[in-house]
Parts: C-alpha cells; structure tokens; sequence
C-alpha cells in the first residue's frame, strides 16, 4: 500500500516535470519555428545517392561522411566503380535523363560534352544564393585552370573540382647527373640530351613513361606546335599528321629509346616504381605520381631526386593538367541536398583536413595550396611542391586553354588511334609519316562512323 | 499403362523438369543476344542520346565492317592466335598424355600437377605470365642475364608479342587437350598394340597404326573445342600487351572491347560482336556435323 503511493506521487511527479517541459518546447517551437529546424538536421530523412570512380579522394572522405550525416541528417548512398566503369554508367545515366544519382564526379574528359549537352544543373544558381552558401565559401577559391573543363561558353559552373593532376618531372639520381656536369632539362633538346647521357650509367635508364601514350605524348606535341585537333573545342578536325604533330611523336620515340626495356607495356605503377627505386633517372606524370621520389617511405632517392617542372618545347610550354570536379545531375532529385554535401566535400575545412591528416595535397583550393600547413608538408629539400603544382594547374586558364583537345567527346576515338600509331612508330613497324597519315585517315573514318560532323 | 502413355508421361515430365531452366537460359543468354542484335543495327553511342533507337540505317555498322582496317587485322590476328595456340595445345597435349599413360604414382602425380594451369582463375594465369614477361622483376630475364644473353621485350616486341600470347595460351589451355586425350588412350584395349608388337611393328608404327587412329576423333573434338575457346583469350591480351604493339595482338573480342569501353561506340561494338558470335556458331555446327557424321559411319 505504501509502496503503491509512492509510485503513484512518482508518477505524477514525471507527468507534471514532462508536462512542463513539453509546455517550454512547445512555446519556443511556437515562436522560432522554421530556423530551429533548420539549424537541427535540415535534411532529415534524405538519402542522398551520389556516384564517381574510385580515388583516393573518396576513401578518404568516406571517413569524414558520418560527421556530415550527423550535422544534416541525410544519409549519403556513395557508389564508387572502377574509372571506365563509372564513366559508362554515369554517361547511360545522364544521357537518358534518368535521376538515379543526386551528385557525380564530373570526369574531366566528359566535362565538356556533358555541359554542352545541358546535362548538369547549373551551380552559379546555388553559389550565388547567399542562404544556400555561405560567403567564406568562396568559389573563386579554386584554381582557374582546374576550372575551366566544368564551365561553359557563357561562363557558367557545372562542377567544382576535387582533384587536380599537374604534370611534373622527376630526377631520381641527381648525382649521376651532377658528375656528368649535366644541369636540369629545361627544353627538349636539353631532355634528349640529358637522357641519352645518362641511360645506361650504373645501370640506370635515362627515362621512364607508360602505355598511356595519348596522355604522355600531347605535350611533346603540342611543345613543337603541333595538336590532336585543329582547334578545339570548336573545330575538332584531327591534326595527327601534321609537320608538328609528327615531329612531336618522332620526339617522344627517340626519347624512349633511352627507357627501360618493355616500356611500352609499363603501367603508371610499374613507371613510378622504377623512378622510385632510381633504376630510371626521370619520370615526367602528374604530381601524385612524380613527388612519391621525395615525399614517399617507400623512395630508395629521396637525397639524390628533384622534382621541377617539365622541359618547354621549341613552339610552346604546357605540361598537361587535369582535374576531376563534382557536379548535379539536371534531374537529379535532391539537388539542395547535393548541393550541401558538395559544398561540404569540398569546404576549405574538409580540404585542410585532408592535408593535414592525411598528407592529400591535390586539392585545387588555392586558399589551401598557398597555405603556410600545405607548404610546410609540401616542401621537400628546400622544394615547393605545392608552388610549382599550382603553377602547372593555372596555366590552361591563363590564354589558350591548351588542355581542350582532351575534353571533347571526340578524343577517346582519337586518342586510341593515337595510341596504337606511336607504338607502331616506336617499334618500327611503320615510318613515323606513314603511320601517322594512316591514324589521320582512321580517325577521321572512326569519328564519321561515330556521327560526328567533320 | 501403354507403353506410349509412360513415353508421354515421362516427356511432360521432362517438359516440365526443364521450363525452370530454360527460361533462365532465355532470360541470361537468349534475351541479352537479342538485345546485343538489336543494338546492332543502331548507331548507338553512350554520348550520343537518342542513338539507341535510331533504326534509320540498320545496316550501316555491318556495311562499314569490311572497310574498318582494325576490325580485318583483328580478325587475321584471331586466326593466327586461334591457329598456333590449338596446334600446340593439341599437340603438346598428346604428348603428355602419351608419355603419362603409364600406371605408377609418379605419375599420377605429374598428371594432377599439370591440370593447375587449367583450373587456374584465367586472370590469375595472365598475371603469372605478366610476371614473368616483364623485363626488370621476371625470374626469366634474370636467368637470361646470368646466362649473358640478351632478351627483348617479349610483349612489347612486333616479333614476339603474339608468341608470348601463344605460349602463355598454350599453358593455360594444354591440361584439357591432354585429360581428353588421356582418356582416350585408356580406353584402347592392349591387346591391338600387343599383337601389333608380336607382328615386329616398331614403337613409332604402333602409334601411327594403332594408337592414333583411337585418339584422332578426340584430337580432333578437342581442336575444335579448344578453337570456339580461343576466342575467349581476352585477359591475357588485356593484361599482357593491350592488344599491342601497335595492332598486332588486337584480337576481334578486344577491338569489341575497346569500341565499346574506350570510344563509347556500342552500336558499331555490338556488329563486331555478332560477327564474332556467328563466326563461333559457325565452328560449332561444325562440330555438331562432324560427331553426327562420325555417328553415321560408325
């Protein structure tokens, strides 16, 4: 009976405490309604899906997406595939109009037909809405040059870029050079020469590269004037046997010959890997492949490398560039919650802290690239690493974008007779010119049967 | 019951047995190579929208198939490939067999171990031999070097690049010509090749008169087996040389692939595959015809 009472003065006691507080919350809720919700968990109960290739990046960020869940209340659905996977599902995807996806990396060599083709929601109508972004946002924050696949002729953004590749070359064995009196190549002939010099002393090959000619040859290329196409993106009638174009593969094939045996076959690690056991003298890739001789445990040369930017030709000097970005889909479903999470992905907080924790360093925020933490991780040997990544990421922005030629729709079908041309050049099985007018022709066969207007 | 009516029976017994799985045969296999000849006739690109139901010119990838200079290399290269690569699986194979055929534990240990290469995962066959083609890190250019002699780039070389694929091929695919003719040759009766021997016939003459007249309609079945196969040899180019240097290990499968994966044309892909498709189907009515012919003179 006793007990019975005190349970019951319990129980009333809870009922009047929850009482009152239900009465306080219900008061407040009654005044400030909307902004007390959104300051909670503005997207609870969305499920955001999003999509790209497997990197680095996302492995990464993967780490850091509870924090977002908890902050937004969505949940975030993120597929990663294989790069040609991903690139065939995203374009089916977009093509069709479908909205399975909410976000997409905008790959860099589809950006351009993907924004011509009106495939991705314009992003200038989220940044320049202050309630959606914030100013400290910034998005004149990213390098330009790594900007330029996402926007279009107008001038509009379709995608914020995550990565940047800035092509660099990497000396492993600085000594060899230096009792051979040879400086640092700064042209091709001084790269032709330097190479040829070294390959074979101690046993090491003067250079190393890798099967994906197409991305190593433009620059050589382009370095004597030459292009893939005639101006693109506008005019994309390919220039493969031009007086330039071939002298640029001729270049790159006597450039080889001071390689490792069986370069062609090489793959980006194989190449990376004879760089960092200085069994190859230089190694001319994008950043995250080159610096590893002086940032990575794993480097047999750290005291004997340096990494500088690659030899200007006798016409021209652009190292390649790329970037990848983040974009909306047109039709996607949760545009705002994309938005929010791009926004997030990539914040200068987010970024810092892929620096800092994790020793990223392509990221293409110049805020963060020109910070005193990135270029104190970033610098090696008295090296600047970030300045000179920053240096090679502005240059397609600055003038003539020169990296165009890769984004149009029409440069696999090109880059793949590209391919197969140099190797016949590079092992004799055709002279240089009669290759290269015989990829002319089948690049221009192979982009007729594809559709396009010549 | 008639004896009609149990046939009956047991046919709609069978009828029934077999709907589950053929409709999961129709449902992976038949419907997918409609679609794939569907597609076909299309000038289907995944950056083009719209190009998946153009069916304006259902011809026109067919048309362009004999002007396309990669896809008649591609189908030359196939034949090279398909030729060396049967010839010695086929006669490798009944070598050791020959030489295998002996009871003893030895040997039956030897034929265990040559059956690895076959049940191996065809990708983890293409990274073995990767291994052991690349220069810098393979146990075989090492020995070369100890040797003092000097060996190309086998992948990476216009005159071995296909050989490296035929020999890596050869080594994957020889276990099953070998285990088809082994068991041919345990089923020829002793007695043949001991009156055979009685008679004074050498070694060799007993094999050319005896011995191969058993083990031909199997050397021949598994030829043919192995040739419909050797259009499948598509990990080990991928992995090996791309198909290179230059086109000259680019087999039809891999110029389908590439057309496809690489350039986005699936219209024009999915021809070349039907090309290939009717070309194998081809080699099996053969072999259909062939045991059927074999039945008849029996």
């Amino acid at each position: 009976m006793k007990n019975a009472s005190r349970k019951s003065s319990i129980t009333s006691s809870i009922t009047r405490r929850k009482l009152l507080k239900a009465s306080a919350a219900s008061a407040a809720l009654a005044a400030f309604p909307a902004p007390l919700i959104a300051q909670t968990k503005p997207f609870a109960g969305v499920t955001l899906h999003g999509a790209s290739f497997q990197h680095r990046f996302f492995t990464l960020l993967q780490k850091y997406i509870p924090e977002f869940e908890d902050q937004t209340g969505m949940k975030v659905d993120l597929q990663l595939s294989s790069f040609p996977v991903y690139n065939q599902q995203a374009n089916l995807e977009l093509s069709s109009g479908g909205s399975a996806y909410d976000f997409v990396n905008v790959t860099f060599i589809l950006a351009a037909r993907w924004v011509a083709a009106g495939l991705l929601a314009n992003l200038d109508e989220f940044t320049g809405d202050a309630n959606l972004t914030p100013a400290e946002w910034n998005p004149k924050d990213f390098v330009d040059g790594a900007q330029v696949p996402y926007r279009d002729a107008k001038g509009a953004t379709y995608g914020y870029s995550w990565e940047g590749g800035a092509m660099l070359m990497g000396l492993s064995r600085m000594d060899l050079m230096e009792k051979k009196g040879l400086k640092i190549p700064k042209t091709f002939a001084e790269l032709q020469q330097v190479c040829a010099e070294i390959n074979g002393t101690d046993g090491v090959s003067g250079i190393t590269s890798f099967q994906l000619h197409h991305w190593n040859l433009p620059p050589y290329i382009q370095g004597f004037g030459g292009n893939i196409f005639r101006k693109p993106p506008g005019d994309i009638m390919p220039t493969l046997n031009t007086p330039e174009t071939i002298q640029g593969i001729e270049f790159y094939a006597n450039l080889l010959k001071s390689a490792p045996k069986g370069v062609l076959t090489y793959t980006e690690d194989q190449a990376r890997q004879s760089l960092l056991t200085g069994r190859s003298n230089i190694f001319i890739h994008s950043s995250s492949w080159v610096t590893p001789i002086l940032l990575s445990d794993e480097s047999k040369v750290k005291d004997t490398s340096r990494v500088v930017r690659s030899p200007a030709g006798p016409v021209h000097d652009y190292p390649a560039s790329n970037s990848q970005g983040l974009g909306i889909p047109k039709n996607a479903k949760n545009k705002k919650a994309a938005w929010e999470f791009i926004k997030w992905a990539l914040s200068p907080d987010i970024s810092m802290r892929l620096v800092k924790e994790h020793g990223h360093s392509s990221i293409c925020r110049r805020s963060i690239i020109t910070s005193e933490a990135y270029r104190k991780l970033n610098t090696v040997n008295g090296q600047d690493l970030g300045a000179l990544y920053l240096e090679v990421l502005e240059l397609p922005g600055k003038g003539e974008n020169y990296m165009a030629y890769r984004t149009v729709k029409e440069f696999p079908i090109v880059g793949d007779v590209l391919n197969k041309a140099f190797e016949q050049v590079a092992t004799g099985q055709l002279p240089v010119k009669d290759a290269m007018n015989a990829a002319q022709d089948q690049a221009v066969a192979a982009l007729r049967r594809a559709g396009t207007q010549l | 019951m008639s004896e009609s009516g149990i046939d009956a029976e047991r046919r709609s017994f069978n009828v029934w047995a077999l709907t589950p799985s053929l409709i999961v045969l129709f449902a992976i296999a038949v419907l997918p190579a409609i679609y794939l000849v569907v597609t076909s006739l299309t000038p289907f690109q995944l950056t083009n929208p719209g190009s998946a139901t153009d069916f304006s010119s259902p011809l026109r990838n067919y048309g362009l198939l004999p002007g396309d200079p990669r896809f008649v290399n591609s189908l030359l290269v196939q034949a090279k490939l398909s030729f060396w690569s049967v010839l010695f699986q086929v006669l490798i194979g009944m070598g050791l067999a020959l030489l295998l055929n002996v009871p003893s534990r030895f040997v039956e240990f030897a034929r265990t171990f040559f059956l690895i290469p076959m049940v191996l995962p065809p990708i983890v066959v293409a990274v073995i031999w990767k291994l052991i083609y690349t220069p810098d890190i393979s146990p075989l250019y090492y020995a070369a070097q100890a040797l003092h002699f000097t060996m190309p780039a086998l992948t990476s070389s216009v005159d071995f690049a296909l050989t490296a694929i035929v020999i890596a091929d050869t080594w994957e695919w020889l276990p099953f010509t070998f285990l088809m003719v082994l068991a041919a040759l345990q089923t020829i009766p002793d007695e043949y090749s001991e009156a055979a021997l009685v008679d004074g016939a050498s070694k060799l003459q007993i094999f050319w008169y005896v011995t191969l007249p058993f083990i031909m309609p199997i050397l021949v079945i598994s030829g043919m087996f192995r040739l419909i196969d050797s259009v499948k040899a598509f990990p080990l180019i991928f992995l090996l040389t791309s198909g290179g240097p230059g086109t000259l290990t680019e087999v039809t499968n891999y110029y389908a692939y590439l057309l496809a994966f690489d350039t986005n044309e699936i219209g024009y892909s999915s021809a070349v595959t039907v090309v290939m498709l009717l070309l194998v189907c081809g080699i099996s009515l053969g072999l259909v015809w062939m045991g059927r012919r074999r039945e008849a003179l029996a």
